[in-house]
């Protein structure tokens, strides 16, 4: 009979009306949410090994990471690690690809930030932490202070090199200052310049390691001087 | 002498019953629906074109993202494909898991569908009642990968993680609920002669059209094609299985639908024989990290998604990424018969058409 | 308590005579204070009935429903109002623009119109007209213009269909509902619908009529444009029908007027069919407001359980079977009542 099929849907929904609600009352009352959910993703500095792997993982280019060469090692150190989690598709790719659970997932998802800027996670390891790698005693080092040795150690190769070239002067090795004048004869007529002059010797071999255009403009002014003022003195004898 | 002349009207791409971003050009005669010329693209996100920049690893994710009512079923074509073109073995278990997370993927869709049917004929209770029984199959996806829609759960040589202990209480339960929530349906919506009116003798597909224009899935079957790849051409574990695939007769609106719930019933029959049979073991093949198939060789895959032949052909040139990735979307070729089933019909009837041809715009447009 | 509106009314008018007010301007005053009660009361109504239809829909579906605002979400209706007063007015460039913004001011006119007769309880109609019920049909048959106006004034696609089904649709159902109408008439012997109340004093006419009642039923949900039967409004075809091009305060008019229309229509049904005031204990009034909500609610209980049917089966359903059904109901019901008075009952 036509209609039967309307009451029975009629008693379907009153059966229903007396039931129990299944909203969840969700700023009040959290969600359940599973043991493997994945929410935010967050970073650990302290495990990182600095293998790169999460990033190759990535797809979307979410991740990227700074690092730099640890002192007197061939390992590297973390400097900062970025998350951009405006691109993230949370596909749990990086979490599986990182060897040392570094990357995980947490249950919180509330995301959303006034700026988007916001949503970009910069971490910078802290100072005195040991490096993870399972063996060394190393600590990372903040990133000033690795500058700072940075500096000393180029300092002192600079210096060392600096010192080999006034030694091929002081010796009369005219080969090395003929890349930066014109002729062989040239050379040999810095060079008596550069050994009659100990400041000349030093200002030259500084510039010749640091900047070698500029030591070569500074070589042909001397040797330019130098025929002008033989020219002249000559001149004068005449 | 009144004059009538027919007139243009957009449904979509912004209309309560667009599914997404589909556009259908209707041109009417007052109530009546001359033509219908469907336009696609609002959806596009050159997935196709991203898999050129994607290692065949990276581009899971974005498999899920075809389908994403029924996320593990692209997945798990995309993934078997390119085990396919490896020739990696996959774990007995894993397999199993992947019948389990895709039948249950494909009970989603289908729940999806008759929700949307009921909300697209009005009756809003019946969409919120299937949505409420789907909560459950979203559970438990969150428990087995972490995520609840867009799960990425497959990965190349296996899964990605094992099944949680709290898995399998959850999923039997829910078959047991299962024929109790489908007399629901029954009763609510199928039982409904309001539906029943709306929906026989509406979009009315044959067998020889269907079969022309490339309809596959619930859809085909619905004309009473008796063609499931599962069946067909199986994939996977899938010749294990004791399953029956319900046909339809007229292939009108009414019969795509019976045949979707009664897909939700056979789906259920084989996570209950997974369920049973599954091993103890591995749940991922030691699959290199960097793939990098050989150049040249190339694949296609086909496996029975919810909508109906879902195809990967995957070319690959020898780098870690594929040269070409093209994707056969069942949805995409589904919605060109809209035109052909709609005209003759109703304006209402459109909506009617465009709910039981069950189309996702993110597989269409891709 | 019975009398206690009527009471105060008296109490007013001998008030105001005794003040040296003539008895025509006593009138005038007492029934300008009656018109402004029943739009009150729609007011206050549709608050309430707005609450009453999310709350049902909520628990129908297994949802809360408000409950942010006041207890249990009591007050969700009036922010709502609120909001709707603050948002812009947007007439379309393109609309005929006095025809856009009339129709809804004619849509509540008329919609309040309805109350004049109605009786709230014993003796207490406003107009107590002795051809009430004809007043009552052919006023709720000028709502079709208000829609047709809204729909074609938007100059929209959308809105025109809707509004030529609201047309069609309503055109067909009045002449069911009018049908159903006569056999209660037939019985009671007149059109005043005080006459009808107590015309029930003995036996309610859902009895005597129960095909009558659900002829009504559905015709009635036809004209309101209520699910299963909204056509004009059909947001899953027609985005919103004839109202697709209205915001703010005009839109919420046409909102306030259906659900005056539903109250009316459910009062009309108590009065007609359920023994209007009729009822132990309780006083009139209140009888009243209780069968009322009861009709309402199961008005809202079918619009949240079943899916729209099709303009076509709609149509056909009317021509083809209410109107037949209905028809052979009046007869029926004359042939019954020429037996009853062969019988000398």
């Amino acid at each position: 009979m036509i209609g039967k099929g309307l009451l029975k849907g009629l008693g379907i929904t009153f059966k229903h009306g007396k039931e129990k609600n299944i909203t969840v009352q969700y700023p009040e009352v959290m969600p359940y949410l599973q043991e493997r959910y994945r929410g935010c993703l967050e970073f650990d500095p302290k495990d990182c090994i600095v293998c790169g792997m999460c990033i190759k993982a990535c797809p979307n280019n979410v991740l990227s990471l700074e690092s730099a060469a640890m002192p007197g090692s061939k390992k590297k150190q973390l400097v900062s690690y970025t998350i951009d989690l405006q691109y993230c598709m949370f596909c749990n790719l990086c979490v599986e690809a990182c060897p040392t659970n570094t990357l995980y997932f947490t249950h919180h998802f509330e995301l959303s930030t006034a700026e988007r800027g916001a949503i970009k996670r910069i971490y910078t390891p802290a100072p005195g932490t040991p490096v993870a790698d399972g063996e060394s005693e190393a600590v990372i080092i903040p990133p000033e202070a690795l500058a700072d040795q940075v500096d000393t150690e180029a300092e002192a190769k600079r210096l060392k090199q600096v010192q080999a070239m006034k030694g091929a002067i002081s010796k009369g090795n005219s080969k090395v200052l003929a890349k930066f004048v014109d002729s062989e004869e040239d050379a040999s007529l810095l060079l008596i310049i550069l050994q009659g002059d100990e400041k000349k010797q030093d200002k030259m071999a500084a510039l010749m390691i640091d900047d070698k255009d500029k030591a070569r403009k500074v070589a042909t002014a001397f040797v330019a001087k130098e025929k002008r003022d033989k020219a002249k003195s000559e001149e004068g004898k005449q | 002498m009144i004059k009538t002349e027919p007139y243009t009207i957009n449904i979509g791409p912004q209309h309560p019953s667009a599914h997404g971003g589909l556009r259908a050009e209707t041109i009417m005669d007052g109530e009546d629906v001359l033509d219908v010329i469907v336009h696609l693209g609002y959806v596009h996100r050159s997935v196709e074109k991203i898999a050129e920049s994607r290692t065949y690893a990276q581009f899971v994710p974005y498999t899920s993202r075809l389908d994403y009512l029924a996320s593990h079923l692209p997945t798990l074509g995309y993934v078997q494909a390119v085990e396919k073109l490896l020739g990696i073995t996959v774990p007995e278990r894993a397999e199993y898991i992947r019948v389990i997370v895709a039948e249950l993927s494909r009970i989603a869709s289908h729940l999806i569908f008759a929700g949307s049917l009921a909300i697209d004929l009005g009756a809003t209770t019946g969409m919120i009642y299937c949505y409420r029984d789907r909560e459950r199959i979203l559970d438990m996806f969150e428990m087995s990968s972490g995520q609840r829609l867009i799960a990425s759960y497959m990965r190349i040589g296996g899964v990605s993680h094992d099944l949680p202990d709290s898995f399998y209480p959850a999923v039997e339960s829910f078959l047991k609920d299962l024929p109790a929530m489908v007399s629901e349906y029954h009763g609510l919506l199928s039982g409904n002669e309001i539906l029943q009116a709306r929906c026989q003798g509406v979009g009315v597909l044959s067998a020889d059209e269907a079969i022309a224009y490339g309809v596959t899935g619930p859809n085909l079957r619905a004309c009473g094609v008796a063609y499931d790849i599962r069946r067909e051409d199986p994939y996977g574990i899938y010749d294990r299985f004791e399953f029956d695939i319900p046909v339809g007769g007229s292939g009108d609106s009414w019969d795509r639908y019976i045949v979707r719930i009664k897909e939700i019933e056979q789906s259920g029959r084989i996570i209950a024989q997974a369920l049973r049979d599954m091993p103890t073991g591995d749940y991922q093949a030691k699959v290199p990290r960097i793939i990098k198939p050989q150049a040249g060789r190339e694949v296609y895959h086909r496996i029975e998604s919810s909508k109906g032949e879902l195809g990967y052909h995957i070319v690959s040139n020898g780098t870690d990424k594929p040269h070409r990735v093209h994707v056969r979307a069942p949805s995409f070729v589904n919605l060109m018969a809209l035109p052909l089933v709609s005209r003759g019909g109703k304006l209402q009837d459109i909506i009617t058409n465009i709910a039981t041809l069950d189309p996702v715009l993110g597989e269409s447009d891709r | 308590m019975e009398t206690i509106f009527i009471n105060i009314e008296e109490f007013l008018t001998s008030w105001m005579v005794g003040m040296g007010l003539a008895q025509p301007w006593a009138d005038l005053i007492i029934t300008i204070l009656q018109w402004t009660i029943i739009v009150l009361i729609i007011t206050v109504n549709t608050i309430v009935l707005v609450w009453m239809e999310r709350k049902v829909s909520g628990f129908i579906q297994e949802r809360i429903g408000p409950n942010r605002l006041g207890p249990f979400g009591a007050f969700q209706t009036i922010a709502d109002t609120l909001k709707l007063l603050t948002k812009e007015d947007i007439v379309p460039a393109r609309a005929d623009k006095l025809i856009f913004k009339t129709a809804p001011m004619f849509f509540i006119i008329v919609s309040v119109m309805l109350y004049a007769v109605l009786p709230l309880g014993n003796n207490m109609a406003v107009v107590d007209l002795n051809v009430g019920l004809f007043y009552f049909i052919s006023l709720a048959s000028l709502s079709t213009i208000c829609l047709l106006m809204a729909g074609w004034g938007s100059n929209n696609k959308w809105s025109l269909l809707g509004a030529m089904r609201s047309v069609a649709q309503m055109i067909s159902y009045e002449i069911p509902l009018v049908f159903s109408l006569l056999g209660v008439v037939m019985i009671a012997g007149s059109l005043n619908l005080t006459d009808i109340v107590t015309a029930q004093n003995r036996v309610w006419f859902i009895i005597l009529q129960p095909v009558a009642f659900i002829i009504y039923f559905i015709a009635a949900t036809a004209e309101l444009n209520r699910g299963p039967f909204d056509m004009p409004e059909a947001e899953q075809e027609l985005t919103a029908g004839a109202y697709t091009e209205y915001t703010g305060m005009r839109w919420a008019l046409f909102f306030l007027a259906e659900y005056t229309n539903l109250v009316a229509v459910s009062v009309l049904a108590a009065t007609l069919f359920l023994g209007g005031g009729h009822g132990p204990w309780l006083p009139s009034w209140l009888w009243i407001i209780i069968k009322t909500y009861l009709i309402m609610l199961v008005f809202m209980w079918t619009k949240w359980t079943f899916p729209r049917i099709r303009m076509d089966h709609l149509l056909s359903f009317s021509w083809k079977v209410l109107i037949p059904v209905s028809l052979a109901n009046i007869l029926v019901t004359g042939a019954g009542i020429e037996l009853f008075r062969w019988m000398g009952w």
